[in-house]
């Protein structure tokens, strides 16, 4: 049977809150029922009231989705402590049982607001009728009842400290069930207190929400083609699974001490064991023996801002072969050989191909597209789709003229597919049906020129 | 680092070099041995993706000869160990591995393979 639960989200990264709910609800095959009222959906909201079959099945979400702070049992809600009230008196049978001698205490917050400590005392004593028989206790109580009021943001404007007091949205009411664990796990990924990290590391919570969306568990296998400083290698392996890593670029993966600066940082996690390996070379060029390898794939791929993404070969191709060369060389210094741009909108084509035929059916990818906001549109997506993946999550992280969108895309297909040949030569398209430009064409060049338009000089 | 599953899924790329490209032969293998927790699971799904042959051969190079020459029929939970142990435990901090056909070297340094391709090596 389900049962409503309140959840209390962190007001971060909207967007990606029910893609999180979604992924961790199928990693533990845990059934959520959303609310059919889109109000009582609304991601701007830090509230939200969902239905779930166990209690169980609440603290697990608790205990792996980054973005919830604390789940409660649900018990009433209404636009006045009058409705609220009126709720929690038909849903007695859910709080029936702590009124004989349950020892409780009450814990009253706000969204967007400070309530004063006087009005604190006065919201508490309001719920007298209920007549919990059981000791207030502060420091050891059984339960702990949940009141929470909502306000609009008044951010930006000059006010007094309480002023508007009471006048909420909605008020919410249960009982604590568990305080959200997964959180914490952004302060132990900071990347400020990481032993290795570059320019190009992913902030801890990002890199903790992409690795939810890979559904990382023990024994799972999961590569990250482009991996830089491992950003995701470490929340990836902390929740069990075995992360391959390659780049072109070996210094990334290295740093400067002997022991792979990847490594050291893996170490400082507890999870080296887990980082199965780090290869250096180019993925458009890659020694994989075979194909559907991997259970996910998680990467951000390098889009041209701090880093420009690079393959083998050259700009323009040298006319002499360049064997004798490599051949005659004198020094003994590792042979570096030439890289060219790699443009973005191939690469993320290029990455699509490369997953149907490196994951496991039902496999997924999980990576950051960077798109021009004013251009953006659907179609961009369906640009680099091709048959048999499927698009199943897309959140945007909103830096105003740009953004950055995580994509998810899972591999529906069960074919076998050959290794994709990496082939730069766009498709040209019959002349009558002009091929979508998407938006994240050229990104590197319309960041740098501020993403103006291309509007004639008057 | 460069385990012997890694071993097992490596294979030369090197432009033209398409048959008796794998596996790679290894060549001054300085090799340490690291415990690594034990997942049944993993190690039985990890079977189908195997080349049991190029794991032994690669195995035994390295001196350890606790796997049979065949995949045994019975896989059971000892089995699993031994393999888990060849698969996971066994690492390659230097040395280098080389392309039976083609003969490139892929150097090995500090555990991380370099599986770069000179100029004239792709297409």
């Amino acid at each position: 049977m389900t049962l409503d639960y309140l959840f209390v989200f962190a007001q971060a990264h909207e967007e990606f809150r029910i893609p999180e709910l979604l992924s961790v609800a199928e990693l533990y095959d845990i059934k959520i029922t959303f609310p059919e009222d889109p109000a009582k959906a609304d991601v701007s909201r830090p509230f939200m009231v969902l239905g779930l079959e166990s209690e169980e099945d609440v603290k697990q979400l608790a205990r792996r989705c980054i973005l919830i702070k604390s789940v409660h049992e649900f018990w009433g809600r209404g636009k006045t402590y009058e409705d609220m009230f009126a709720m929690t008196r038909e849903n007695r049978s859910r709080w029936d049982k702590y009124v004989a001698d349950t020892s409780f205490k009450f814990r009253v917050e706000a969204y967007n607001h400070t309530i004063p400590q006087r009005r604190q005392r006065e919201i508490m004593e309001s719920f007298d009728w209920m007549d919990f028989l059981g000791e207030i206790n502060m420091r050891n109580a059984e339960i702990t009842l949940s009141v929470f009021e909502e306000y609009v943001d008044k951010h930006g404007t000059t006010r007094h400290k309480h002023e508007g007091d009471g006048d909420f949205v909605e008020v919410f009411f249960g009982r604590l069930l568990e305080e959200g664990s997964a959180r914490k796990l952004i302060q132990t990924f900071d990347v400020k207190k990481r032993s290795y990290f570059g320019n190009t590391s992913m902030e801890a919570e990002i890199s903790l929400l992409m690795a939810n969306q890979t559904l990382a568990s023990p024994g799972k296998l999961v590569y990250d083609p482009f991996v830089g400083t491992g950003s995701m290698a470490y929340t990836t392996a902390h929740f069990g699974a075995y992360v391959y890593g390659s780049d072109i670029d070996g210094r990334q993966m290295r740093g400067k001490d002997k022991t792979p600066g990847i490594m050291r940082a893996a170490a400082q996690y507890g999870v080296q064991q887990r980082i199965m390996d780090l290869c250096t070379f180019d993925v458009t060029r890659n020694p994989w023996r075979c194909g559907e390898l991997f259970d996910a794939i998680i990467t951000d791929p390098p889009y041209g801002v701090r880093a420009g993404a690079k393959r083998l070969g050259r700009k323009t191709p040298l006319t002499r072969p360049s064997q004798q060369y490599v051949a005659n060389r004198q020094d003994d210094q590792p042979y570096i050989p030439p890289t060219r741009p790699y443009e973005l909108s191939a690469l993320a084509s290029d990455l699509v191909l490369l997953a149907r035929y490196m994951l496991k059916p039902g496999g997924r990818l999980v990576f950051f597209l960077p798109t021009v906001t004013d251009e953006y549109a659907e179609l961009d997506l369906h640009t680099l789709l091709c048959e048999g993946m499927e698009v199943i999550a897309n959140s945007l992280q909103d830096f105003g003229s740009w953004g950055r969108r995580l994509i998810t895309i899972k591999k529906t297909t069960s074919e076998k597919y050959s290794p994709p040949t990496f082939d730069t030569t766009p498709v040209t398209a019959a002349p009558d049906t002009p091929a979508h430009i998407p938006a994240h064409k050229d990104f590197r060049e319309k960041y740098f020129q501020g993403f103006k338009k291309d509007e004639p000089e008057t | 680092m460069v385990r012997l599953i890694t071993h097992n899924l490596l294979a030369c790329h090197a432009k033209g070099c398409t048959t008796n490209n794998f596996p790679l032969r290894l060549q001054d293998a300085a090799v340490e041995l690291r415990d690594a927790e034990f997942n049944a699971e993993f190690v039985r799904g990890f079977l189908p993706r195997l080349e049991w042959k190029a794991l032994v051969g690669a195995a035994r190079e390295l001196g350890d000869k606790s796997l049979p020459e065949e995949m045994p029929e019975m896989v059971d939970e000892e089995f699993l160990q031994k393999l888990h142990h060849v698969l996971l435990e066994i690492h390659i901090d230097e040395g280098a591995m080389v392309c039976p056909n083609c003969g490139h070297v892929y150097p090995i340094a500090n555990g991380i393979p370099n599986m770069l391709l000179a100029e004239h090596e792709i297409a």
